[in-house]
């Protein structure tokens, strides 16, 4: 593990007109890790995401995916480089089956120009073979071979948010970025999905960084906590220091009843 | 300087009766956030229902307006309740609107060719009050045609009772409460299915004026609808959705085309609005006084 | 064969060619457009004055011969060009406004090519340019059918044409699935350009004689709705609902003015009672079929196993 971070985000700031999103966040990342973004509902959690990921541009600070700035790049360069997310509310390609969705995504793995491709030179049938081939193991791997022909709308909820996180992974990222990952979902599939972030980081060999307000969740897998309240750092440590920090505690109490 | 004044007067005219129809496409925009196209078909057949009360029904002219304008609100609410409202039940995109808008164009165009015919029809000069018929009044040493000044003072007497209605009523209050925000002011209690029935209404009703002011100072004929594009481009142009910038829109298209066919070339009009429109798209295409939108994430 | 016949198979074949390009804007891209009677307009004004000007220009000023075959394919390709020239300018301005934005766009600039054509006397103005030579003939508007729908099939199932349908789907999950949607919209763009440019000149050169009012706003219109009639994201819809709605004019020939009242009216019951057009989003193919009957079946399938999670929003 090097020890530059993976990412890093350095006095990020974020105004909608007025009002400030995010206010001066700074937190890393480390290379290989799973890492947790909690706070309270409304406390820029899916701004940073949309910050990381080029959707929103920065109002100040940095961000720096492997000790260099992305912030000024295009959302599809961003991804390129090895950032990739999923969604809070599911964005899933919906009348596609859920094999298109993730062939899709694999575009990236192929070369072939487009005249290549209307004249259906061998680079291109070559290269398809092998976009197939790795869609089909991405599929497996993930557990959804038998469904690949439904189309994404008509999946399961569950499988949705499974099928998103595949896609994600088809442009072979190196920072996965989940929001909500477990919205929805029952005690059980939770822990299916914990039990699966582990894997999918040991799998393919990337870094997590997951937006939750499961508890157990973040305290089960992650092992870097960083707390958002009103857009700003509230506490940043371990699982075992954050759950200590008295306005942690605080912050959550007036706002977590459900 | 005296030319200048006739154009002047020849823009406001025109742009009055713009602001008439313009109106209409902004307040369904505002609810609905779709160019209902087949607003200008409504104001050819509000030209037709108007022609037909004067001259078979033989209607005093006042009452062939009124016949007009319900007749055109009525249809208005009819193509709304039979095309617009299957879709909006079933959350279609907006783009399923205006190809729905458009079909409902060639249906009432075409149908109005293959009923009545595509000759164009003339007012009869004495079925008209004695203040509408052709003619000119001098005002100092300007030449003002009786029926821009009508056309001037109908369209703002209309417009001003829209504006009290939307401002002072209840009724208008729950449409600006609709157009900001319809699921919240679902919620407080105003039926979004109503407020769009009564956007339609009032759009149909002035669709009607403006189809029989426009009729009267040239003339009536099926294709009418392509006229009215214009009014579209002058909604766009002042912020489509935004009332205040459709009245501004018309008025600035209109000033700007009569100019241009008074100095520069009359053939080159119509590009000159065009281009605006495309100008204006480019720079800030929520136009003039349209509300910015973000889209967040 | 019947001339009359077979003058309606040429234009339904010069049909489809801009109706294909805009199947690929629209039905796969999601774009819409209502400006694309101007890119036939380019074409095929472009095509005119390589056919009927171009030869005599060569011979007068520089002693030139060109024969009518290469004077026609080289309006076939300027014409193309041009087209396409003019929709990458296009797209550079309109591209990056949002949907109904782009449609209003594109009506002005199709209007907008209308206007100016009525004000070039060279090109004939709002009269019309009259006796250009017959120069398109039926198998050559089949063949060219045959090579776009391979070309239209070909780009579809390429990664490129993979990206443009995430573009419709879904834009913001596109580009974070790293697909550039601004250069996907802007290919789309083009190539339905150059294919209506393809068709305009293929047009002037067979009905022998241009307008502008030929190229309005409803020329455009029929062209979408041709696409939508068929079904959005289907090649093979395209091309059924390119010849139904040539032909059923036609058919309705004797009835010509309730002709149009029928056709508006079809379009409002499509879009009410079937949107998905007559077979939209799949392909007529045995392999196209057979993955809507999987689809259809797993779907079924796992409907009975029910919703692991509670429903969806």
């Amino acid at each position: 593990m090097s020890d530059t971070p993976i990412l890093e985000l350095k006095g990020l700031t974020k105004r909608f007109g007025g009002l400030t999103a995010v206010g001066d966040v700074s937190f890393k990342v480390s290379e290989g890790g799973i890492s947790g973004l909690i706070g309270p509902n409304g406390a820029g959690k899916t701004t940073i995401f949309n910050l990381i990921t080029g959707v929103y541009k920065v109002t100040a600070g940095e961000v720096l995916y492997r000790g260099n700035p992305i912030h000024n790049r295009e959302p599809y360069q961003i991804a390129d480089a090895g950032v990739t997310r999923t969604f809070q509310n599911i964005r899933l390609f919906k009348n596609l089956s859920a094999f298109d969705n993730v062939y899709t995504a694999c575009h990236t793995s192929a070369q072939y120009g487009i005249v290549e491709a209307l004249c259906r030179l061998p680079r291109f049938r070559r290269e398809e073979r092998a976009l197939k081939e790795k869609t089909r193991g991405l599929l497996e791997i993930m557990g959804l071979s038998d469904r690949a022909d439904v189309m994404a709308n008509n999946l399961p909820y569950g499988l949705q948010r499974r099928l998103e996180i595949t896609r994600a992974l088809a442009l072979d990222p190196k920072l996965l970025l989940l929001d909500e990952p477990a919205a929805g979902m029952n005690p059980d599939e939770t822990l299916n999905l914990m039990k699966l972030i582990g894997e999918i980081r040991d799998r393919f060999k990337l870094s997590v960084l997951v937006i939750e307000h499961h508890m157990d969740l973040i305290m089960g897998v992650c092992e870097h906590i960083h707390v958002l309240n009103f857009g700003c750092t509230l506490a940043d440590g371990s699982p075992e220091q954050v759950a200590g920090d008295p306005r942690v505690v605080d912050a959550y109490l007036g706002v977590e009843e459900e | 300087m005296n030319q200048f004044l006739q154009q002047l007067v020849n823009g406001l005219s025109i742009g009055s009766i713009y602001a008439l129809m313009a109106v209409g496409y902004s307040l369904v925009y505002s609810i609905m956030n779709f160019s209902n196209f087949a607003h200008g078909s409504v104001i050819m057949l509000g030209a037709y229902f108007g022609f037909f009360a004067l001259t078979l029904l033989g209607l005093p002219f006042a009452l062939a307006f009124f016949v007009a304008a319900s007749g055109t609100a009525l249809f208005a609410v009819a193509l709304e309740r039979l095309a617009y409202k299957p879709l909006r039940d079933r959350k279609a995109p907006f783009l399923y609107f205006i190809i729905t808008a458009m079909g409902a164009s060639i249906f009432i165009d075409n149908s109005v060719i293959a009923t009545i015919g595509p000759t164009p029809k003339t007012f009869p000069q004495a079925s008209l009050p004695s203040f509408l018929r052709s003619g000119s009044v001098e005002i100092g040493s300007l030449n003002v045609g009786r029926v821009d000044i009508a056309m001037f003072v109908i369209t703002a007497i209309c417009l001003a009772a829209l504006v009290l209605f939307i401002d002072k009523t209840k009724m208008g209050k729950a449409i600006q409460a609709t157009a900001y925000n319809m699921k919240a002011s679902a919620l407080m209690g105003i039926n979004p299915g109503f407020v769009i029935i009564l956007v339609f209404a009032i759009g149909g009703a002035l669709a009607g004026v403006a189809g029989v002011l426009y009729g009267m100072k040239y003339q009536v004929y099926p294709q009418m609808s392509s006229i009215t594009m214009k009014s579209f481009i002058a909604a766009v142009f002042g912020g489509l959705g935004s009332l205040p910038g459709a009245l501004l829109g018309s008025v600035l298209l209109a000033l700007i085309e009569t100019f241009v066919s008074g100095y520069v070339s009359t053939q080159l009009r119509d590009l000159f609005a065009f281009g605006i429109l495309i100008a204006m798209l480019v720079i800030r295409p929520q136009g003039i006084m349209g509300k910015s939108m973000e889209d967040k994430a | 064969m019947d001339a009359y016949i077979q003058q309606i198979i040429v234009m339904t074949g010069i049909n489809l060619i801009a109706v294909l390009g805009l199947s690929i804007l629209t039905g796969f891209t999601g774009l819409f457009s209502f400006g694309h009677a101007g890119f036939m307009a380019i074409g095929s004004y472009i095509a005119a004055i390589c056919t009927a000007r171009l030869p005599q220009i060569l011979q007068t000023q520089f002693g030139l011969h060109l024969e009518p075959m290469a004077a026609f394919a080289l309006a076939v390709v300027a014409g193309a060009l041009a087209a396409g020239v003019v929709s990458w300018l296009i797209g550079m301005l309109t591209l990056k406004l949002k949907g109904d934005y782009f449609c209003i766009a594109t009506m002005g600039f199709g209007e907008a090519v209308r206007i100016i054509l009525n004000n070039i006397p060279y090109v004939g103005g709002a009269r019309g340019w009259e006796s250009l030579p017959k120069l398109t003939s039926i198998w050559l508007v089949l063949g060219l059918d045959v090579l776009f729908v391979v070309i239209t099939w070909n780009l579809i199932n390429s990664r490129q044409g993979r990206n443009m349908v995430a573009v419709r789907e879904e834009e913001l999950a596109a580009q974070m699935s790293g697909i550039d949607v601004y250069r996907h919209k802007m290919t789309a763009l083009i190539v339905s350009a150059i294919f209506a440019g393809v068709a305009g000149a293929l047009m002037a050169n067979y009905i022998q004689f241009i307008r502008p009012t030929m190229f309005n706003m409803a020329r455009s219109t029929d062209l979408t709705i041709m696409v939508i009639f068929g079904g959005l994201g289907s090649i093979s819809g395209t091309i059924l609902g390119t010849i139904l709605l040539t032909w059923l004019p036609e058919v309705f020939r004797n009835f010509a003015q309730w002709r149009l009242v029928v056709y508006g009216l079809a379009v409002i019951v499509i879009m009410v009672g079937r949107p998905q057009g007559l077979v939209g989003g799949m392909e007529l193919t045995p392999s196209g079929i057979r993955k809507a009957m999987t689809a259809r079946n797993a779907r079924k399938r796992f409907k009975e196993v029910g919703d692991d999670a509670g429903g969806q929003k």
